[in-house]
């Protein structure tokens, strides 16, 4: 049996020529952070702290744990600031031609209307576009981007800016602090409830380029947020950088959403960060879909600080040829009664690889936690690899946790029994595939899991039995 | 002496809380100071009826019979510092050598005794059992040195099959540093029984190799924490070859201030499909000062197989609890039922029925007070 590409045509792999309103030299220099810091007119604290994420950076190492990425990076021959853009706007019109055209092609504007509550477009390091309809703006919600939230409601922003993620936290979350740009900044009032989802898409189109984009969401007491966000690239022969940070506050009796369809080009090296303080009562979803990239490094955690949060990962990783995948999430105990629950899906074929990677931790503070998690792999093929290193750390007898994890091929019994009803192999195979994603893609919005549907698209045409 | 261990074992740095292994690990009170001027020659006690042809004795006295497989397994490229010491100081130990198609009915049974409190030992084992053929060996290892390091070498040739039980009751003041590792061939068969009981601290490295076609495994352990002892388990079900089979279960359960760090993997290579691997560690924790970490881990480069691993961190469940009582059970009585239940599953594996007794009297001493 030989398939296809696991994932379908790369139809996001173009690239535009676009106008360069900013662009610094190449390579990791203070220099860099002060040009970024007066384009930006951003206030000495964040000059200050820029600069000090810069020294962390450089001083900090990769931990033991993560393989590779030692050697990889040239982080000297990438680009830290590009920007064909000036500013963000708030009307679609108000975008440059050029950069609307590129949006066109992706299929962005287009969903606005149809479904979103707001939708953001970064290009390289700036956002191009931030906008939100006008029934949440009355009710006090805010969407911008991130720069726009420090300059509109700093203290709002600096209340929150950084204090789940110091860049003390790991190498590439040092990175994001000092040479941050773009992203989103959301704030739902007390009480209020976000039904449609806030979108966001992180486009690159330089070469050898880092993107840093920044995301702060504050979910106020009792209200409700779900926040969606795409990506892609060109294909390009050279590699470029991605590593982001998210920041999420859920306070009390407040629920938040976050949704990701990661489909970067297998140029990029995806490293990011995110992580939800969650308060009491509250909860947390991470719908994390990864699908594209060179390598990915992603943990999505949940810090459980209130009594009775309730923290979920969904995590969809799809290794195809060239890829690897180390994706998982982290449970991360402080408070009493609190919940959690990890359900992680991996398919690798073609070589490529996928590993889960969890952490669920209970301190000493936290009494009658429960947590399950749950991981599935599928491999393919004899070339590609799976991976699975949970690590639990407990503390005490009262937390119940259990992890399972199961690896397989697709069983044969299951093709036996499709193609005995008259399926082709290569649509049976197609179907378990579909069914084994099942659980999480039925998570996602509609137009999404059509997406996801697409991206995952066994192309098994004139293969071999 | 082996210069070349030693050398190594210098180099090699200790582990401190930094290393994933050791993170929740105290080893303020390990003494390693004139460690080479400490070590103890090593006496061992044989039972059992050694049929013609077995050889089942001192190492020491066997060096010719021992040669074909002696270090062929604990090498030179052993990573961990502690295995290094062993390889580099060990001088003697117990040899079982089961030649071809011959069957040992009995068990054989093997105790190093280990008195001397400030002393070290480092005794080595080696069991070879040649094709076809079949044994049962019990080891045993008490006493209260300071520091304790052992290596035992297992080699399960085609179609033999090996019933082993091992357990360890040290003082509460030694420290344990175990490798056991076994090489099954094709159709082979070994079957451990593992029982942690003793010791400040016992780190037990447990591994098979799975290497010719048609091989099982079956590796069941039970740790036993109480006071501050510190317990760690780490195996490794290798399958270098498919159409293998190995299966694991380990099972602690932790009191008073008890530390465990279970670190399991199963490693499928590339091309070899068919493998089947189940990975199981369960952990019963009895208070709220226990620090219990497990960590299973997959790592998989074919795709014809089924790898599967659970863990779980609990305590005794409420409602049973609830219902053993309402039965007329004391809470005492329901508590220890239900301890008993919990470490039955490995207790039925053992199949000597006098070792199995004493498995559980530890258990009673231990745990169900």
């Amino acid at each position: 049996m030989s398939a296809e590409l696991l994932r379908g045509p790369y139809k996001e792999g173009f690239h535009d020529d676009l106008p360069v309103v900013h662009k610094v030299p190449k390579g990791l220099k203070h220099e860099v952070v002060d040009y970024m810091c007066d384009v930006k007119k951003e206030p000495d604290w964040m000059r200050e702290f820029r600069h000090r994420s810069l020294d962390l950076f450089l001083k900090q190492g990769l931990p033991e744990w993560l393989p590779g990425l030692r050697d990889e990076i040239d982080y000297d021959d990438i680009t830290y600031y590009v920007s064909p853009v000036a500013k963000s706007e708030r009307r679609w019109e108000d975008v440059p031609e050029e950069i609307r055209r590129t949006y066109d092609k992706l299929g962005i504007a287009k969903e606005e209307q149809k479904l979103l509550g707001g939708l953001g477009a970064q290009i390289d390091s700036e956002m191009a576009y931030h906008n939100i309809q006008e029934s949440l703006a009355k009710k006090g919600v805010i969407f911008l981007s991130c720069d726009d939230g420090m300059k509109e409601f700093p203290d709002l922003f600096k209340e929150h800016f950084s204090k789940s993620i110091p860049p003390e936290d790991n190498k590439f979350a040092a990175l994001n602090s000092a040479f941050w740009s773009g992203g989103s900044f959301v704030y739902v009032p007390k009480g209020v409830k976000c039904d449609v989802p806030l979108s966001v898409y992180f486009r690159i189109n330089a070469e050898q380029f880092g993107q840093f984009e920044r995301t702060l969401i504050i979910v106020d007491d009792d209200a409700f947020c779900h926040y969606v966000e795409g990506c892609s690239a060109p294909v390009y022969t050279t590699n470029s950088l991605h590593s982001a940070v998210v920041e999420i506050f859920v306070k009390n009796r407040a629920r938040c959403r976050y949704t990701t369809i990661q489909n970067w080009s297998t140029d990029v090296y995806n490293l990011v960060t995110k992580r939800a303080m969650l308060y009491e009562k509250s909860v947390m979803e991470w719908v994390d879909g990864n699908l594209g990239s060179k390598r990915t490094v992603k943990y999505p955690s949940c810090y459980m600080l209130g009594e009775g949060g309730h923290g979920e990962v969904l995590s969809l990783a799809s290794a195809d040829k060239g890829m690897w995948q180390d994706a998982g999430a982290k449970m991360v105990f402080f408070a009493p009664n609190c919940t959690a629950r990890i359900n992680s899906k991996s398919i690798s074929g073609h070589g490529g690889r996928s590993s889960y990677r969890g952490l669920v931790q209970v301190r000493d503070q936290a009494k009658n936690c429960r947590v399950q998690v749950n991981c599935d792999a599928l491999i393919l093929d004899d070339k590609s690899r799976s991976d699975t290193y949970p690590v639990m750390e407990i503390k005490g007898d009262l937390a119940t946790v259990e992890h399972e994890a199961s690896v397989s091929n697709v069983s044969e019994e299951q093709l036996f029994y499709l193609m005995s009803r008259g399926i082709k192999k290569e649509e049976a195979i197609s179907l378990i595939v579909n069914g084994f994603i099942e659980p999480i893609v039925k998570e996602l919005p509609m137009e999404f899991a059509v997406e996801i549907n697409r991206l995952i698209n066994l192309q098994m045409e004139g293969s071999v039995g | 002496m082996n210069q070349t261990a030693w050398q190594r074992y210098q180099q090699l740095p200790l582990p401190t809380r930094r290393d994933v292994d050791w993170q929740h690990f105290d080893l303020r009170g390990l003494k390693l100071d004139n460690i080479e001027k400490r070590a103890q020659p090593v006496t061992v006690k044989l039972s059992g009826k050694v049929p013609t042809g077995v050889i089942f004795g001192e190492l020491a006295k066997h060096r010719d019979a021992a040669k074909s497989h002696l270090g062929k397994s604990i090498t030179i490229e052993e990573r961990h510092k502690f295995t290094a010491l062993h390889d580099a100081l060990w001088d003697n130990g117990a040899i079982l050598y089961v030649p071809r198609d011959v069957r040992v009915t009995e068990p054989l049974e093997v105790t190093y005794d280990l008195p001397n409190h400030g002393s070290a030992s480092f005794p080595r084992t080696l069991v070879v059992l040649e094709p076809g053929a079949e044994a049962t060996l019990v080891q045993k290892f008490t006493g209260s040195p300071a520091v304790h390091a052992s290596g035992t070498e297992v080699f399960v040739q085609r179609g033999a099959r090996l019933h082993y039980v091992s357990m360890q009751n040290f003082a509460p003041t030694t420290y344990d540093f175990t490798l056991k590792r076994a090489h099954v061939a094709q159709d082979a068969e070994v079957d451990w029984v593992i029982g942690m009981f003793g010791g400040a601290l016992a780190r037990y490295d447990i591994e098979c190799v799975m290497e010719g076609r048609g091989g099982t495994s079956f590796m069941y352990g039970v740790g036993l924490g109480e006071n501050k002892q510190q317990l760690g388990q780490f195996t490794r079900q290798h399958h270098q070859t498919g159409d293998t089979t190995s299966d694991l279960l380990f099972k602690n359960v932790l009191r008073d201030q008890a530390v465990s760090n279970y670190t399991g993997t199963i490693k499928v290579e590339k091309d070899s499909n068919g493998t089947n691997a189940y990975q199981s560690n369960r952990n019963l924790v009895l208070s709220d000062k226990v620090q219990c970490d497990t960590r299973p881990i997959l790592e998989i480069e074919s795709n014809q197989l089924r790898c599967t691993h659970g863990a779980t961190v609990g305590r005794l469940d409420d409602n049973q609890l609830f219902y053993l009582r309402s039965r007329g059970l004391s809470l005492t009585q329901a508590r220890q039922a239900l301890i008993e239940a919990f470490l039955e599953p490995i207790l039925a594996r053992i199949q000597i029925e006098s070792v199995r007794e004493e498995f559980s009297r530890l258990i009673h001493a231990k745990v169900i007070r």
